[in-house]
């Protein structure tokens, strides 16, 4: 048996894309595929560094549309296959991401976000939320973790391994740049040891004995031509996924029991500012809880709104220019709440920030 | 009686799938002649078991349950990434990219430049009908100067939308030893399964990437009878599209 | 006496519409008739949908059933045995062709089209085609599809179809066809035009009232 690349648990100092290159290992990831772009590289120069010495496999692709379609074989083949990227990569992504959900091949893309629209920034956003979560011709039958921290990506790089090969859905870890150049602290740990099982990785074709002779032959298409057809095949993924949709979302809030002045609504790395910002709003008097979801798709909506019941109104702050508000328009629905936003597009937010505006817009 | 039902009867290779049978094609078109060469090389390998058949977009993703080999129908160029990934993944499959020359060539095109100079150990095939057959007949990177398309209602004119591509000329260029690459014709059944065969047997002796174009005719898009289809694949595209072997692996056991 | 005819012309000229009445027209004198659809350009726009319909209505059908093509890719241009034996079914045969820049040519898949002494070519022309909106580019076009034996004015704006274009098209295509020295066939109009215009149109060709099928195809 191969040595396993993280036993029981450690507590280390990495940078963020160095921590999803560790927890694709200990994930059990068997072959990544990747193409370079910033600030998404380190992951596969971490990943081609440490894979060997574990039994591991890598391949750098002609481009992105080559590394999703790739990886998609692999994961036909029956591996554990994943593939990293970024902007104007995430965009070719959408592709082999559209043929994953349709033809319910599990596939994991860890997805640092840069500064668009088009090359933009190598340096940090939140601008490819909406592309992330519904980019592609379909319907955005895809999972979406929305990490804010070192923990978080090691925590659901690992998770996303599991809810793609459980539920079949394409699944997605946004980071940021900062995040992934960023270093802080964090546990890593063997999954086994947490009683985290991992879901095997079946092959869905390439299975032994003759087909058609042995076993049915495979034969897996994502081409359709009359509506009918297309349609039950559509409804059906729709069940699965809003079925699957109350297990698969995730949340965290604070301060939120009470009546609250403000509720700030915040995801990633802009939660720690705004979960900063509580105390300091608490001292101008100010009573303010944050709601932060931690998957954007599917989105919390009963938890999200829940929380905003119990606030006076409702402060999204993002590093983009309404994508995530876009998100809590649609939860918050036919709720009487004023709804302010905080947009930076392709900035960071400080918790001092926070606390001026909504102090300035009170 | 019985022996005549068998005369009667046309040889299926048994690696076909019966339930797909007839198949969907156009009466007259050469994927079917070259889907059934490609089934006799499997079967005389005997490795329908390690076979995964990966189909394109285009008139080749009627296919995609051709065979009784696993398949996968993937999307318009992508064919050749998506074997790749099932080949690196678990290397004693047999990886078989179908496609057209809009996939190979056009669309997918940097796929297959860059299998061919990794020497991904796969084995690809390319239609040549020189048009896009299922969109109803628009020019492909293969169009003869001249010809008439949808979209080159004139005919084309090479100053304008170039020459045709020169597939496997430009595959031998690029790839390394242990390539294989060759240009068949449906006009020479027998020569293209050799063709195949040995595409085949050179992914299976591990060698590198295989290439084999197959010069096929689409008489639905042409508008011609069958004297003409005919003289169309054997005259004219032999003319621009020389037949032969391009680049053969040195024997092994020489060594 | 055998009647065979094919309804050609540019893309959303027609045809089908014109192909159809043409068959029921037959139908209704008690005649055997089977009508082809012979579309490979754009497929999945063409009288497919209603085949179930005018099998109905007691027309014989040769075109792909949608649940037949299942499988067979986005638009799936096919030809297939029914399709190349076509004329030889008895009866009288509609034959509905496709546009596309080999013009009359497809029938050169039909076993026999080459030597059938009763088949016509009918080239469909509304004048509200931008491609064939002057006498000249009606000319030309005419001239580019090879050997036809007359042309029909279907000339119209859809829900804004008027008098005035109808007429208009009368006049435009009548003289294409005497420049091209061909017969006008008629002048196709949708029912509530027929009282407006009557028996014959402005340059003396016949009117023939033609009612629509196509609106209930997927498009």
């Amino acid at each position: 048996m191969k040595e396993k690349p993280v036993k029981g648990e450690r507590r280390v100092f990495m940078t963020g894309n160095e921590v999803c290159a560790w927890a694709a290992l200990a994930a059990d990831a068997d072959i990544m595929f990747g193409y370079p772009i910033t600030p998404q590289t380190d992951i596969m120069q971490y990943w081609t560094r440490l894979a060997p010495k574990y039994g591991k496999k890598f391949l750098q692709t002609e481009d992105e549309i080559s590394a999703g379609f790739t990886t998609l074989g692999a994961v036909i083949a029956g591996k554990r296959a994943f593939s990293a990227t970024t902007g104007p990569g995430n965009v070719l992504f959408q592709e082999p991401m559209s043929m994953a959900e349709m033809m319910r091949i599990p596939v994991v893309l860890i997805i640092p976000m840069r500064g668009g629209p088009s090359t933009a920034t190598v340096i940090y956003s939140q601008q490819e939320v909406t592309m992330t979560a519904f980019g592609g011709n379909g319907e955005g039958f895809r999972v979406v973790y929305s990490t804010a921290g070192h923990q978080d990506l090691y925590d659901y790089t690992i998770k996303a391994f599991n809810t793609a090969w459980k539920y079949r859905f394409p699944t997605f870890v946004l980071s940021d740049g900062y995040q992934g150049k960023m270093r802080e602290s964090l546990t890593i740990y063997d999954p086994a040891e947490r009683g985290i099982e991992m879901v095997k990785a079946e092959p869905m074709l390439g299975l032994p004995g003759i087909p058609g002779v042995d076993r049915p032959t495979r034969h897996l298409r994502n081409t359709y031509n009359t509506e009918e057809e297309l349609y039950e095949v559509v409804m059906q993924i729709a069940r699965d996924f809003e079925k699957a949709a109350p297990e698969i979302v995730e949340w965290q809030d604070f301060d939120t029991d009470s009546e609250m002045d403000v509720l700030i609504l915040a995801h990633g790395v802009v939660s720690r500012a705004a979960q900063g910002a509580l105390p300091l709003l608490k001292n101008e008097g100010i009573k303010a809880g944050h709601f932060r979801p931690i998957t954007l798709r599917p989105m919390p909506e009963e938890q999200m709104r829940a929380a905003a019941a119990r606030a006076n109104r409702v402060v999204v702050v993002e590093s983009a220019y309404g994508q995530f508000l876009k998100l809590v328009k649609e939860t918050l629905y036919g709720m009487d709440k004023p709804i302010d936003a905080i947009l930076r597009p392709g900035v960071g937010i400080t918790a001092e920030e926070i606390v001026a505006e909504i102090k300035e817009r009170r | 009686m019985a022996k005549e039902t068998i005369a009667l009867t046309p040889a299926m290779p048994k690696c076909w799938n019966p339930d797909s049978k007839p198949h969907k094609f156009c009466p007259g078109c050469g994927h079917g002649l070259t889907l059934k060469m490609l089934g006799q090389a499997i079967d005389e390998l005997g490795i329908q078991d390690k076979v995964i058949f990966g189909c394109d977009i285009g008139c080749s993703l009627l296919s995609w349950d051709f065979f009784n080999v696993d398949s996968v129908q993937t999307h318009h160029g992508r064919t050749t990434p998506v074997i790749t990934g099932i080949k690196r993944a678990r290397p004693e499959l047999i990886g078989i990219a179908y496609m057209g020359d809009g996939g190979g060539y056009a669309i997918g095109a940097q796929h297959l430049v860059n299998a061919a100079t990794r020497n991904e150990k796969i084995t690809a095939i390319l239609i040549n009908n020189t048009n896009y057959g299922m969109t109803g007949g628009q020019m492909a990177p293969t169009t003869l100067p001249g010809q008439i398309t949808e979209t080159t209602p004139f005919g084309r004119d090479p100053e304008d939308s170039g020459y045709p591509t020169m597939g496997p000329e430009m595959v031998a260029a690029i790839a390394r030893e242990g390539a294989y690459v060759a240009r068949g014709s449906m006009a020479n059944l027998r020569q293209l399964k050799r063709f195949l065969k040995k595409a085949l047997e050179n992914q299976m002796e591990g060698n590198g990437f295989s290439f084999v174009e197959v010069l096929s005719s689409c008489p639905t898009n042409w508008r011609t009878n069958a004297e003409a289809t005919w003289r169309f694949v054997e005259k004219d595209m032999a003319e621009h599209f020389p037949v032969g072997e391009f680049k053969v692996p040195g024997k092994k056991e020489e060594k | 006496m055998r009647i065979v005819e094919a309804f050609i012309g540019e893309y959303a000229s027609g045809k089908s519409e014109n192909a159809i009445n043409r068959a029921l027209e037959l139908l209704r004198r008690n005649r055997q008739v089977t009508i082809v659809d012979l579309d490979t350009v754009e497929p999945f726009y063409t009288l497919r949908p209603l085949k179930k319909k005018l099998e109905q209505l007691g027309l014989r059908v040769i075109a792909w059933d949608p649940a037949e093509t299942t499988g067979l890719g986005e638009a799936g241009s096919l030809i297939n045995q029914q399709m190349i034996w076509a004329l030889r079914n008895e009866g009288d045969i509609i034959l509905d062709i496709g546009y596309g820049a080999h013009g009359a040519r497809i029938l050169n898949l039909v076993e026999g089209a080459q030597d059938d002494p009763d088949l016509r070519l009918l080239v469909v022309v509304n004048i509200a085609r931008p491609m064939t909106a002057s006498v000249e580019d009606i000319v030309q076009y005419v001239q580019g599809l090879g050997t036809v034996h007359g042309l029909i004015n279907n000339s119209h704006l859809g829900n804004e179809t008027t008098l005035d274009i109808i007429q208009d098209g009368a006049v435009m295509v009548t003289e294409a066809a005497r420049i091209l020295q061909l017969p006008v066939i008629y002048t196709a109009v949708a029912r509530e035009f027929a009282h407006l215009i009557g028996p014959h149109d402005k340059a003396g060709n016949p009117v023939k009232i033609i009612e629509l099928f196509m609106h209930e195809a997927y498009w």
